[in-house]
């Protein structure tokens, strides 16, 4: 008896997400989605495609447009017994639902002494692309700084798919986090393709000379600056850290112990952003290293294709950032004796 | 104590007061928000409600979670902060919490617990057996686009959920006519279609009336209901808040007393006498002093809970 070839498909990143969740109602009748456009439209991203004909306007359910109540439904159904998947188009919009998210969501287990769970989905677009001040946003930060969620941000699709499997299937809220750019993109996923568990970074390019680390969208400018780098004889070794909260920060120091160097690349606001925390984490594992942040630059992202250009970082400037970093005088590792 | 009948409804009522008095002697018993006043929404809401249905409420959740039938021990630990406590001393007063009990409990967020209740009104919805959900908030809430929000959603999708506004007539220090501008806060939910009346929230039996006819209305697929019952806090608005009412206005207010009300319509009927009360406040106070014992021998949790359950 021969094995099964596994299949291996090209697909588009809307695609493995509706794959995931698609698997994930196909085998819990508790799961649900809610958000506006989901259902016969399809999703904005058409990330819901077919799941509305498949599973159903009771299962697939469009909402009006209520960021507040839709995350407030969300969070008593799945208090409740349901398993929801609450999409916001714009991550910009979750502002209007940082109250339930952040006061019942994140505290439900906490403050009930776990009598009260929230298995909850809350699936957001980041990024900017031409939508202006308020349809541009990246506040991951902000939420990753709010104990009891978790956050999650795929680069790629095979991560969009197994994040979105393990999203679906944890115990508490889930903030999943992908962006505008990405809905474009293609990529390899086999038929058995894994689920990616929280908490766990990868080397998305292996090197010698720079650590940096991105996730979602900024994975691949760092990729494209790496090339670039690569070119004048400087090696980066890219990480995607593919889960916000947990971090994995024994990936990110493995790297740096090992290049002495650590760029921290975020589409956000470096003040009080991913890399901050992260380079004071990494600081406080391995002592003093050269150690750089880049992000959007303070103030607002325009639709103007000119200024958002120029307030948000790209190749060019992480390989410069990167060059930068390097020509800073190399800091030893403190003596272990 | 079953509050489906009148002599029930006084005791639950009178349990209430009693244990919120006790709560009060206590130099540990912390910032509360208490139901003084209001035991009759409480009491008579609760009376409508099955075993399977649940219960979200505001902060001020003492009533509310002893007229849904908590043990008053484990109520007591909680509002003490002991690990005893439903939620094991962490929600206290704010954050009541027994689901297991028919009481999803306590959101101390004004308008919080809006949404949530419409939340667990669809996932009680999918299951198909007739369970309801009730929420309980305060005038204030009135005020919030919450409220808006989940009337929308809940008249759309049909939702079995019981919205129910204890109107005591004040936000902290500001009178609801100066905060609110329907002529009644039943108005905000007749557009959406939503069945809706106000009544006497210091009558218990006329709550109890009130909320059996739209709990039926409810469980029966018709969609959402609206409660407003007005009336009166007798305490200030929390432990911490200044009183901002004459001294004319509380005894008026004191004149509407839901319990002395019941008592005297009962003993009127003939249907109570002076030795039942006094057999009734003994039970009551035999309970209290039990309550307060019980969570009296609980301990305070432990530091390391201060990290454990999140998320």
């Amino acid at each position: 008896m021969s094995a099964e070839p596994v299949r291996m498909r090209r697909v588009f990143f809307r695609e493995a997400i509706c794959r995931a969740v698609r698997e994930t109602l196909d085998a819990d009748p508790n799961a649900i989605v809610m958000g506006q456009d989901v259902g016969a439209f399809g999703g904005s991203y058409r990330e819901f495609s077919g799941l509305f004909e498949r599973f159903g306007p009771a299962r697939v359910r469009d909402t009006p447009v209520a960021e507040a109540a839709m995350v407030g439904l969300g969070i008593g159904a799945a208090a409740a017994g349901l398993r929801p998947l609450v999409s916001i188009t714009y991550m910009d919009f979750v502002l209007l639902a940082l109250d339930p998210l952040v006061n019942y969501a994140a505290k439900a287990r906490f403050k009930t002494g776990g009598q009260i769970r929230v298995p909850l989905v809350v699936k957001l677009t980041a990024g900017a692309k031409g939508q202006g001040v308020a349809h541009s946003q990246s506040f991951e930060s902000w939420l990753m700084s709010v104990p009891g969620l978790r956050v999650v941000a795929p680069s790629n699709v095979a991560n969009a798919y197994g994040l979105m499997r393990s999203a679906l299937q944890a115990d508490g809220p889930v903030v999943y986090v992908d962006h505008k750019r990405l809905f474009p993109t293609s990529g390899p996923l086999d038929d058995s393709a894994p689920e990616v568990p929280f908490g766990m970074a990868t080397v998305s390019r292996p090197g010698r000379h720079a650590t940096v680390i991105a996730h979602s969208y900024m994975v691949s400018v760092a990729l494209a600056a790496s090339g670039v780098l690569a070119a004048t004889g400087i090696d980066c070794e890219v990480i995607d850290l593919r889960s916000l909260a947990p971090l994995d920060l024994a990936t990110v120091c493995t790297s740096v112990s090992k290049t002495g160097a650590l760029l921290t690349l975020e589409e956000g606001q470096v003040a009080c952003g991913i890399g901050a925390e992260i380079a004071c984490q990494v600081q406080a594992r391995l002592g003093p290293v050269r150690v750089s942040r880049l992000g959007a630059v303070p103030a607002p992202v325009s639709s103007n294709s000119v200024l958002e250009a120029a307030s948000l970082p790209d190749a060019a400037r992480v390989a410069e950032a990167v060059r930068r970093l390097l020509r800073t005088p190399e800091i030893p590792p403190p003596h272990r004796g | 104590m079953t509050a489906s009948n009148d002599i029930g409804a006084l005791a639950a009522m009178m349990f209430a007061r009693a244990l919120e008095s006790a709560l009060l002697t206590r130099a540990d018993c912390g910032f509360q928000l208490l139901s003084s006043g209001q035991e009759a929404v409480a009491v008579g809401l609760a009376a409508a409600l099955l075993p399977h249905d649940q219960l979200l409420c505001s902060g001020r959740s003492i009533a509310p979670a002893l007229a849904r039938g908590l043990d008053p021990g484990l109520v007591m630990a909680e509002l003490i902060g002991r690990a005893a406590g439903p939620c094991l001393g962490r929600g206290g007063r704010g954050h009541l919490s027994q689901p297991s009990a028919g009481f999803f409990g306590a959101h101390a967020v004004v308008a919080g617990n809006l949404s949530i209740a419409a939340g667990v009104a669809l996932a009680l919805q999918a299951r198909r057996d007739g369970s309801i959900a009730a929420c309980l908030f305060g005038d204030g809430a009135c005020g919030a686009g919450a409220l808006h929000e989940t009337m929308n959603i809940a008249a759309l999708w049909r939702l079995p959920l019981l919205l129910v506004c204890d109107n005591n007539l004040y936000s902290v220090s500001t009178p609801r006519a100066a905060a609110l501008a329907p002529r009644q806060l039943s108005d905000l939910a007749t557009p959406f279609g939503i069945k809706a009346c106000t009544v006497d929230g210091m009558d218990v039996r006329v709550v109890r009336e009130a909320a059996v006819a739209l709990t039926d209305h409810v469980r029966n697929g018709g969609g959402p209901a609206f409660l407003e019952c007005i009336s009166r806090r007798f305490a200030s608005h929390s432990t911490s808040a200044r009183e901002t009412r004459g001294k004319k206005e509380l005894a008026a207010d004191r004149e509407l007393d839901p319990i002395k009300r019941l008592e005297n319509a009962l003993l009127a009927e003939g249907t109570l006498s002076a030795q039942t009360v006094e057999a009734l406040r003994e039970e009551v106070r035999a309970k209290v002093m039990a309550a307060c014992a019980f969570a009296e021998a609980s301990p305070l949790p432990v530091p390391e809970e201060a990290f454990a359950d999140v998320g």
